[in-house]
């Protein structure tokens, strides 16, 4: 787990170190506190995953379970196409997630690097509709979806989501950061547009389009909505709709439905803990600052 | 600037091209298109290729269908369900607060993480989890009632007193691990791992945990009551063995007390109004933070006022989802938990590190006590991390709500947000897009508002 | 190598905001002129039109014989150091050198070849293959002025490089670049807001204020005769001493007058000179001169010719130098001047003292921020 850059602590003197220690160990305590609450529900998620059909429901009062089930891991994918299910999420958000930071990173250039004349009243444009909620463009979204023949297919769920007025304006936010004086060099060392995007500009925002690309991956790893309005094709599932449908057929298997939840649950812990570093730093650099 | 301003503008539209494209067709085009069809009686059941009938301009009947019209008993009925949901947000911002400044506070080996020390204690906790968990698995005397269930001779509920001890003993081996395993990590990573272990439900927020909640809001077998259960016999107990009066003259009182307090906050605001717009919004704060606290001591009077009447019967955990009165509730607990170690966190933890020390250092030597220097440093200094994340929470708040409600409970009339009445109304049944869309620019409206409220009053206090 | 000529430079930003007007200079073959001035009074962007990173709204600039205007920044054969070096920070030392000849195709054995040379010159060799966030302030400045050499341009450009370092190695720096010039005797336009840099550097500087040029001359001469009371303000540290006063008669010879402390008989041997102190006669005017024209009475380096050139004035505060000290006085009108005399112990400060002002060392100027020096125009 990469540690946050030190942070600047005021030592006082006759408090902290040198005075009591009680009310560090009170801050340890209240730590370890909700700690415990956080984990609670997960420790548990395994354990009823584990558990037979009739040792789950008296699992709140054995407190383990008797005998532990790895099976019925291998039981979701043979109740239901899961490996279906895991690859539609991955191929969606994948896609969505190379298309998005490609086309943002490129706009974003164009906002930040390059002097054109209406490129203020454009990006306004971008801007404004940044405070558009959401569920205002679902239901024209779909009527476009649907006339451009994109109904029920992958195409649908990847195309809208592959342009974005927030990734852009957070990776121009990025790219303001660097210095201008960089593009004049290289310009001034033979580079063109295209050699100072790839070469000077993009290596130096990556920071950003990592960001970028994780809450972007996410976001469409967990997308709900949209699929759920998008999609009549069983092989068309993604995850969660798949985890829902699972729940309403086979609700009464609580360990099949445990496992199949837990198991979604693993790769977006996965990219966390791999990215952390840049998710948290990305988190307060694109809120804060932008 | 190099080059002519006709070669730049070729060169950023070369790469804003694929970008401005997507944004034009599915942002900037649907947003009108949207308005357009919010006026409209676009319907996908009435206007399809088996139909001709061509799509009606209706002015703003869909808006007065909602707002006072036939539709008006579902708009207003979800948008109080909306606005009860949110009242999680405030509880989550303090808490995601709360959760920083421990996250940024000193404690005795979270700070800087001890390695090697964390490590043996881990070590050792892994082996002691270890052990309890062969001791579980190691075949021993079956419990007699339970193979009496698992074969089908008694049901669930013929179980009366159940091995209790030997539940009893894997619960606390259990409690002992989680409990083992966090300190360990705590003592290893520092505050780093608690950072990621309270980041972690907002990360897999999403329908797989929503599913999870569920069964943790079992009535029975759900570890929420089953936790609970043993705490209400505890407080059952307590009761019956006071007096009626203790309980009603502690109502009387903590209600007192409160009220007084409330009222010296509102006369103190009143004395010292500022003017201006300012003074008008400190007022605000201030009549808004005696209102939140006469709220709060009024329910908790009433639970002591009428415990002992509840308590006559034995006090019963909620059925939560299933229950109307309790369905909201849960999903807001839910909710809070999900949310309070997520980006606000992050973002509170960010504006932490970014108060200079020397105000503290100053604040030190000036006299002020630990209390006195959150109040004048640290809560000043995070005005804007908390304006930011207030406008954005709000927004969030009043389009959310729709995944739980067709996850926890299946879309029950009682957990219905504006979110899901667009839903239903766009996608399912009539698929009445235009009536759908109205929806959407009522809540756009709504959002609008809030943020303006947010602004006026935040651009206020974050001026002081 | 190449020669510059910019004739009637000017930059208007938007329509409307003039940062440029009128900029004429011709820069010779393997010249090092420097551009000075406050901050905002152009340069900067006369150096970035040179470059290319600025459109010129009005007039031409030649380098090696070739109208520029419209020519890539990259096809100008010039190569620059920007203040904050404009390393690219994902790149090795060796890759940061390497970059601009691998854009222009050149054969790896001669970019390699180029680049040790380069490195050998500056010492930096063993930097190659750091990253630049591993480099010190130097070390990153030698880096960005490596870059810069192997290119082998026509023209060096460098805009304030040295105001990112400290003091003392700023210093040092500064010796090294002149001495790099003297061995590599490339045409060098430097841009600066330290009056020192500039006079150390320049064959020759250009003196700028609000867009224009005051005065082009050798550093000497800039010193010696500026143009006006701008230029004569700017260059030099403590800066000038000015006293307002009028110009009177006395026999033959005119004499500066200011309130009834100071009666200077200024020297008129020149024969312009004095007819143009005749025409200002009556008139406010401005002396000006520099605190090491003044020296202490008791030193007695030179005797007043007609005894008219003693100033009494109250010194408030004393700063030491080492062989110096800054005398910090105050007229009878209340106006503060500044005299640099040679240090001794004890020197009296809160008192009443006689300094002598060199009458060969002082400037007479028009009134005004801009007003010209009668006494000593430029030759």
């Amino acid at each position: 787990m990469p540690e946050q850059p030190a942070q600047p602590r005021t030592t006082i003197v006759g408090e902290g170190r040198a005075g009591l220690p009680i009310s560090r160990v009170a801050v340890f305590a209240g730590l370890t506190l909700f700690g415990v609450t956080a984990a609670v529900p997960f420790v548990w998620q395994i354990l009823m995953s584990l558990a037979t059909l009739t040792d789950v429901d008296l699992l709140t009062q054995t407190g383990f379970p008797p005998t532990l089930l790895p099976s019925n891991y291998g039981l979701v994918f043979e109740r239901v196409p899961f490996a279906k299910y895991f690859f539609n999420s991955f191929f969606v958000a994948g896609w969505v997630t190379i298309l998005q930071v490609i086309t943002c990173a490129m706009a974003a250039y164009a906002f930040s690097r390059v002097q054109w004349p209406g490129r203020e009243k454009v990006f306004l444009l971008y801007l404004g509709t940044l405070m558009i909620p959401g569920v205002v463009l679902m239901v024209p979204n779909f009527a476009v979806v649907l006339g451009l023949g994109m109904f029920n297919s992958y195409w649908g769920l990847i195309i809208p989501g592959a342009f974005s007025a927030f990734g852009t304006f957070m990776l121009r936010q990025f790219m303001l950061t660097i210095p201008t004086s960089l593009d004049e060099a290289a310009a001034i060392d033979g580079a063109g547009h295209w050699r100072i995007f790839t070469e000077v500009v993009l290596p130096l925002a990556r920071p950003g389009v990592i960001v970028l690309a994780i809450f972007c991956f996410l976001g469409n790893y967990n997308s709900f909505f949209w699929p759920l309005i998008l999609v009549k094709d069983v092989n068309l599932r993604t995850l969660p709709l798949g985890l829902l449908v699972f729940d309403s057929s086979y609700g009464r298997e609580t360990p099949l439905i445990m496992a199949a939840s837990l198991m979604a649950m693993v790769p977006p812990v996965v990219i966390f803990l791999l990215l952390n570093r840049y998710l948290v730093k990305g988190i307060q650099l694109g809120a804060v600052k932008g | 600037m190099i080059g002519s301003a006709r070669k730049r503008l070729l060169i950023a539209l070369a790469f804003l091209l694929p970008n401005l494209l997507g944004f034009l067709v599915f942002t900037a085009g649907p947003v009108l298109f949207s308005l357009a069809m919010s006026f409209t009686d676009w319907a996908l059941t009435k206007h399809n290729s088996f139909s001709s009938t061509p799509v009606r301009f209706v002015g703003i009947e869909n808006y007065a269908r909602l707002l006072w019209g036939d539709e008006s008993g579902f708009f207003w009925n979800y948008f109080g369900n909306t606005v009860y949901l949110m009242i999680g947000i405030p509880i989550g911002i303090a808490g995601s607060l709360g959760l920083a400044l421990l996250l940024n506070a000193k404690s005795s080996p979270a700070g800087r993480g001890s390695k090697a020390w964390g490590v043996g204690v881990a070590l050792a906790v892994t082996a002691i989890s270890c052990f309890g968990v062969w001791m579980l698995t190691t075949p021993g005397p079956a419990p007699t009632e339970l193979t009496a269930v698992k074969s089908g001779e008694i049901g669930l509920t013929d179980l009366t007193v159940f091995q209790v001890d030997r539940a009893r003993s894997n619960a606390a081996v259990l409690a002992m691990a989680v409990l083992g395993a966090v300190v360990a990590g705590g003592m290893a990573f520092g505050s780093a791992f608690f950072r990621t272990l309270f980041y972690l439900p907002s990360l897999l927020a999403g329908v797989a945990m929503f599913l999870l909640w569920k069964t943790l809001y079992r009535p029975r077998g759900g570890l929420i009551n089953a936790g609970l259960e043993p705490l209400l016999n505890w407080i059952t107990h307590a009761t019956k063995q006071t007096p009626e009066w203790v309980w009603k003259a502690g109502a009387a009182g903590v209600f007192g007390l409160v009220a007084m307090l409330a009222g010296l906050t509102v006369v103190n605001g009143v004395r010292n109004l500022g003017s201006g717009v300012a003074g008008a919004a400190a007022l605000f704060g201030r009549v808004a933070w005696a209102a939140t606290l006469l709220a709060a001591g009024w329910g908790v009077a009433i639970v002591l006022w009428r415990v002992h009447g509840w308590a006559a019967d034995g006090l019963k955990p909620p059925d939560w989802l299933i229950d109307p009165t309790y369905a909201k509730p849960a999903l807001i607990v839910m909710g809070v938990w999900c949310g309070v170690g997520g980006g606000n966190m992050l973002l509170y933890l960010a504006g932490l590190s970014n108060v200079p020390p020397e105000l503290y250092e100053a604040a030190s030597i000036d006299g002020a006590s630990g209390w006195q220097r959150f109040k004048h440093v640290t809560w000043p200094q995070l005005a804007p991390t908390t304006f930011f994340i207030v406008i954005m929470s709000t927004i969030g708040g009043l389009q959310g709500g729709f995944e739980q409600a067709m996850v926890m409970t299946g879309g029950a009339a009682e957990t219905r947000v504006l979110a899901f009445y667009l839903y239903e109304r766009a996608f399912k049944g009539t698929f009445e897009l235009g009536l759908a869309s109205a929806i959407a620019w009522v809540m756009f409206a709504m959002i609008f508002a809030m943020t303006i409220v947010n602004f006026r009053l935040g651009s206020q206090m974050t001026n002081d | 190598m190449a020669q510059v000529v910019l004739r009637n430079v000017g930059k208007v930003y938007d329509r409307k905001v003039r940062a440029v007007e009128g900029f004429n200079l011709d820069i010779r073959d393997g010249e090092f002129v420097v551009f000075v001035g406050p901050s905002g009074c152009g340069k900067s962007t006369t150096l970035r039109m040179i470059a290319g990173l600025e459109d010129i709204t009005e007039g031409t600039v030649d380098i090696g014989g070739r109208v520029v205007n419209h020519v890539h920044p990259k096809d100008r054969d010039i190569a620059m150091v920007f203040q904050n070096y404009a390393l690219y920070p994902h790149m090795t030392v060796f890759k940061n050198l390497a970059f601009g000849l691998m854009l222009r195709k050149m054969p790896k054995e001669e970019i390699r070849r180029r680049v040790g040379e380069a490195a050998r010159l500056l010492g930096i060799e063993q930097l190659l293959e750091r990253k630049p966030k591993a480099l010190s302030g130097g070390q990153r400045q030698r880096v960005a002025l490596g870059r810069a050499i192997v290119r082998e341009p026509q023209v060096f450009l460098f805009d304030e490089p040295l105001s990112n370092l400290d003091a003392k190695l700023r210093v040092v720096t500064r010796t090294e670049l002149k001495n790099l010039h003297q061995r590599l005797r490339t045409t060098t336009i430097y841009v600066t807001h330290d009056q020192e840099e500039a006079m150390t550097l320049g064959d020759r500087i250009v003196v700028m204020s609000n867009g224009r040029i005051q005065q082009v001359d050798t550093p000497l001469n800039v010193y010696r005769r500026p143009v006006n009371r701008f230029v004569a303000a700017f260059l030099g540290s403590p800066p000038m001493n000015f006293v307002e006063g009028t110009i009177a008669r006395e026999g033959q010879r005119p004499v500066f007058v200011g309130g009834d402390w100071l009666r200077l008989a200024l020297p008129a041997d020149q024969p312009g000179v004095a007819a143009d102190l005749a025409r200002h006669e009556g008139r406010p005017l401005v002396l000006g001169f520099r605190p090491n024209a003044m020296s202490e009475h008791a030193a007695g380096k030179f005797a007043p010719p007609g005894g008219g050139n003693a100033l009494r004035l109250a010194t408030t505060v004393v700063e030491p130098l080492g062989d110096k000290i800054d005398v910090s006085c105050q007229t009878p009108a209340g106006q503060r001047l500044i005299a640099r005399i040679d240090a001794r112990d004890n020197f009296p400060a809160g008192q009443t003292i006689e300094f002598f002002l060199d009458p060969e060392h002082v400037h007479v100027f028009e009134p005004g921020e801009f007003g010209p020096n009668i006494l000593r125009p430029p030759a």
